[in-house]
């Protein structure tokens, strides 16, 4: 590890994103210097994925400097980052797997006469290109034929064939093995031997500790730390994560929840998403899903809701056995899902407010099929207000609310199907503060009132503040489950965090 | 009511405006022998895009209606000239069973379509561009490629068969007394607004029409409602089937004869009027009126430019014209109403820091 030079290659001060209802980053500084990895960590919605479009030009800051090799820069698109030797090679890799290596590798600057593609001269730099980094594939197999790790390979060479100076990459090990992983990091290391910086995001802290020279900390969109790797460790970096500013009130159980558990799932296990899912809902509770994204959380509640299939397991639900094969089904027994992502799932974003409202239980409002506009109107009035939609207007076009609002609609939708079983998906994603409280109350009252929740949360302290007992889940499988009195964050995330390939 | 205002009342105000202009500028245009006559021209498209407007509006497309006019007519004309049907039920009971016929034919096919894009999950644009060749084939493989209808002078039902044509041209070719109408009132125009009406009953006030929007608004989000989106996106099909089918019928009965070769390009005539007409291609808006308007602004347009003796070539240009402008204007109100979402979320955002 060699000593930082004086300037840094980039650098970012003051810089801040805000979002509708949420800051995702707020006045952060960030500084990279030339071959070093710096790793930039934090729990989930703490901003790096934000930060890293900033730095590839994909999204703009609301305030803030950026500067390259002592030049200020502000990207209008990816193209000027790119051209300014800044490439960011997301999670899900960016390639077009019909095309082959070699093409990948060249997109969007195909060496050409006239138009007329130079296959020789691309086939040769993409093969230099992948040799340098150790490839054992051959530059015209197609992209989608390689592994995850031989795509990122792909990746790294048109990094290099763009002369990058900066390479950041968003989780990069998250699909490896142990040996790919370390085959990865020599090339990292080998890049950074060349004089090219690198941008490590990862969750996985002792990879942290292998390979960066430089930490940033991010949470809640914001800068907790920076300094060199080699001044803190793991349980350092964790506590930082963590932090203790946001908190919610605990909102405790009105009463000890019913004795046999409501929902009970076995094993339940689908092929290549989760496998040996077992826990227990009672009526009355609040059962919490906590764990990284990609662990499994949402697969799992799509499967109990019917919307995806499951392979193996078994569930019952009040005592008789459930498996439901759509959400239909799963409706029919009092089982509901309020999904992660309200635009593209949870609404029908062109539709009003009372059609969203009423979208499950249109049923009930309609004779013969023909639907009483009365009847209809005062139900989605009465629940809408129940959940206390501001302002209270039926008849609006649902794409036109703030996220808060959208999700109270969500949720009059299912408080009018009276489910008996809840499950909510992230609740209260890109939802200011305030309605994050009020939200925070109507699934406890839900609960007081006999139902059976369960809420999938990334934010610990929602989790927290939340839940009467906290399952976690890891890569696709329970880690552990805690009773809510005497969890921390602390516990939680040491559960949910990956166990080291190096162990 | 899932439209855009501004989608809801630019089509009727661009028709009004066109219908003024056109009284204004061309002698004869606004005489009620010619405004009966617009209509009776736009019924059978009209007919047509109100079936196209259900499949749209799921996010889906009906190339096969043109096919189906062919197909359901040969049929409909084979039944009605059958001189087994006539010796059983005589004239009008053939027109009767004719009818059916046409319109299960229709039915059948959309049934067909339908069935294959919602179990199949195929794309919608790949089978009914099968069905619409297939149904074509069909048609000319039933008549040999001649034209059904007519019966030769020598045939020994000759009268019968003459007076089930005429039995079925009371609905495709009659008209109804009308006060201030001395040539009365066209029934297929009533048919088609009748069947407007009804369905823009059904897209507004029934539970199946709820979810016809829903299902083409945000298809995830409808099945985790628990809409059975399947049944939903079969059931449009097939509306879009049986219209094509009865309009098959009611062109029969007007032409005295079904000809394979019939309903050529109708199906690209329907989708335009639903368009111009505010349906979005990308689903979830669309209204039965809207069929309505979109068919009469290009009948009006048509007979305009006819009036005006302006060469067929010529109406042809400015009909692409009007669809394109149609399309834009789709296009131009989707980006407005994102602009203005961003401005309320923006506007929200500020309000609570």
């Amino acid at each position: 590890m060699s000593a930082p030079p004086a300037s840094p290659l980039l650098s970012l001060e003051g810089v801040t994103k805000r979002f509708p209802g949420v800051v995702a980053l707020d006045a952060v500084d960030l500084s990279v210097a030339a071959g070093r990895v710096h790793a930039l960590v934090g729990e989930n919605g703490a901003g790096k994925s934000t930060l890293l479009k900033i730095v590839a030009g994909a999204d703009r800051p609301d305030a803030g400097r950026m500067s390259l090799r002592g030049r200020s820069v502000a990207f209008a698109a990816p193209r000027e980052a790119l051209a300014a030797g800044i490439t960011v090679i997301y999670q899900e890799l960016s390639l077009v797997p019909q095309l082959s290596a070699e093409a990948n590798i060249y997109l969007g600057m195909e060496p050409a006469r006239r138009g007329i593609l130079d296959r020789a001269s691309s086939l040769a730099g993409a093969r230099s290109a992948l040799e340098s980094l150790g490839a054992d594939f051959d530059a015209t197999t197609p992209a989608g034929d390689l592994s995850v790790a031989q795509q990122q390979l792909v990746e790294l060479a048109r990094a290099l064939a763009r002369d990058a100076q900066l390479i950041a990459m968003d989780e990069p090990t998250a699909a490896l093995s142990h040996l790919e992983t370390g085959r990865l990091f020599e090339q990292i290391k080998r890049l950074c031997g060349r004089g090219i910086a690198v941008i490590f995001v990862s969750h996985r802290l002792e990879e942290v500790r292998r390979i960066a020279d430089d930490v940033t900390v991010l949470r809640d969109g914001r800068r907790v730390f920076a300094g060199a790797a080699a001044t803190v460790d793991e349980a350092g970096l964790i506590r930082h994560m963590v932090g203790r500013d946001v908190e919610y009130a605990r909102l405790p159980a009105a009463a000890a929840p019913s004795d046999p558990p409501f929902l009970e799932v076995r094993g339940l296990t689908r092929h290549g998403h989760f496998g040996g899912v077992s826990f227990a809902v009672r009526q009355g509770e609040i059962v919490g899903l906590a764990g990284l994204v990609g662990a499994g959380r949402t697969e799992v509640a799509r499967g109990i809701a019917g919307a995806d299939r499951v392979d193996g397991g078994t569930m019952s639900l009040g005592g008789a056995p459930y498996r439901p094969t759509s959400p239909r089904e799963a409706i029919a027994r009092g089982v509901v899902y309020l999904p992660e992502d309200r635009k593209t799932q949870g609404l029908v974003l062109m539709m009003n407010v009372r059609e969203n409202a009423t979208l499950a239980t249109l049923a009930r409002f309609s004779v013969r099929g023909v639907i009483r506009r009365r009847a209809e109107r005062e139900a989605a009035a009465r629940q809408t207000a129940a959940v206390e939609l501001r302002p209270p207007e039926i008849e609006r076009e649902a794409g036109t609310l703030s996220g808060g609002n959208q999700q109270k609609v969500v949720l009059a939708k299912w408080l009018l199907a009276d489910a008996d079983l809840l499950i909510f998906d992230e609740p209260t994603r890109g939802v200011d503060v305030a309605t994050k409280v009020e939200l925070h109350r109507l699934v406890r009252s839900l609960a007081d009132s006999g139902k059976a929740v369960l809420v999938i949360s990334s934010e610990l302290p929602e989790i927290l503040a939340l839940a009467d007992r906290i399952v976690v889940m890891r890569e696709g499988a329970v880690a552990g489950e805690l009773p809510a009195e005497g969890a921390t964050a602390e516990r939680v995330l040491a559960l949910a965090l990956p166990a080291s390939h190096a162990a | 009511m899932s439209a855009p205002r501004a989608a809801r009342y630019g089509v009727p105000l661009a028709l009004a405006g066109l219908v003024i202009v056109a009284g204004v500028l061309i002698p004869g245009f606004m005489s009620r022998a010619n405004l009966t006559t617009i209509l009776l021209h736009v019924s059978i498209n009209g007919i047509i895009a109100l079936g196209a407007v259900f499949v749209i509006i799921t996010a889906g497309i009906d190339l096969s209606v043109g096919s189906i006019v062919g197909f359901a007519g040969v049929l409909t004309a084979a039944t009605l000239t059958s001189s087994e049907v006539l010796r059983l039920l005589g004239p009008a009971g053939a027109a009767v069973l004719a009818g059916i016929v046409g319109i299960a034919v229709g039915t059948a096919v959309g049934l067909f379509n339908g069935g294959v894009v919602a179990r199949l999950g195929v794309a919608p644009f790949i089978v009914t561009l099968a069905t619409m060749t297939a149904a074509r084939g069909a048609a000319r493989l039933v008549t040999g490629g001649v034209p059904i209808g007519f019966p030769d002078p020598g045939d020994p039902q000759y009268r019968a068969k003459i007076a089930a044509l005429d039995a079925l041209h009371t609905v495709g070719g009659g008209r109804l007394p009308f006060p201030g109408l001395p040539t009365g009132f066209p029934v297929p125009a009533l048919v088609m607004l009748g069947l407007v009406a009804l369905g823009a009953f059904v897209l507004v006030r029934t539970r199946f029409g709820r979810h016809v929007y829903a299902v083409g608004g945000n298809e995830e989000a409808s099945r985790l409602s628990g809409v059975a989106v399947g049944p939903v996106k079969l059931a449009t099909y097939a509306i879009s089937g049986a219209c094509a089918g009865l309009a098959a019928v009611l062109l029969v009965g007007q032409l005295r004869s079904g000809g394979p070769d019939a309903g050529m390009l109708y199906e690209l005539n329907a989708i335009a009027a639903a368009v111009i007409g505010g349906t979005s291609l990308f689903g979830g808006i669309g209204t039965a009126w809207g069929a309505l308007t979109g068919a009469l602004l290009i009948g009006v347009l048509n007979n305009g430019l006819d009036l005006l003796g302006v060469q067929s070539f010529w109406q042809e240009i400015a009909k692409g014209a009007i669809i394109l402008l149609a399309v834009l204007f789709d296009v131009w109100m989707k980006r407005t109403d994102a602009r203005r979402r961003s401005r309320t979320a923006r506007a929200t955002a500020a309000a609570k820091e």
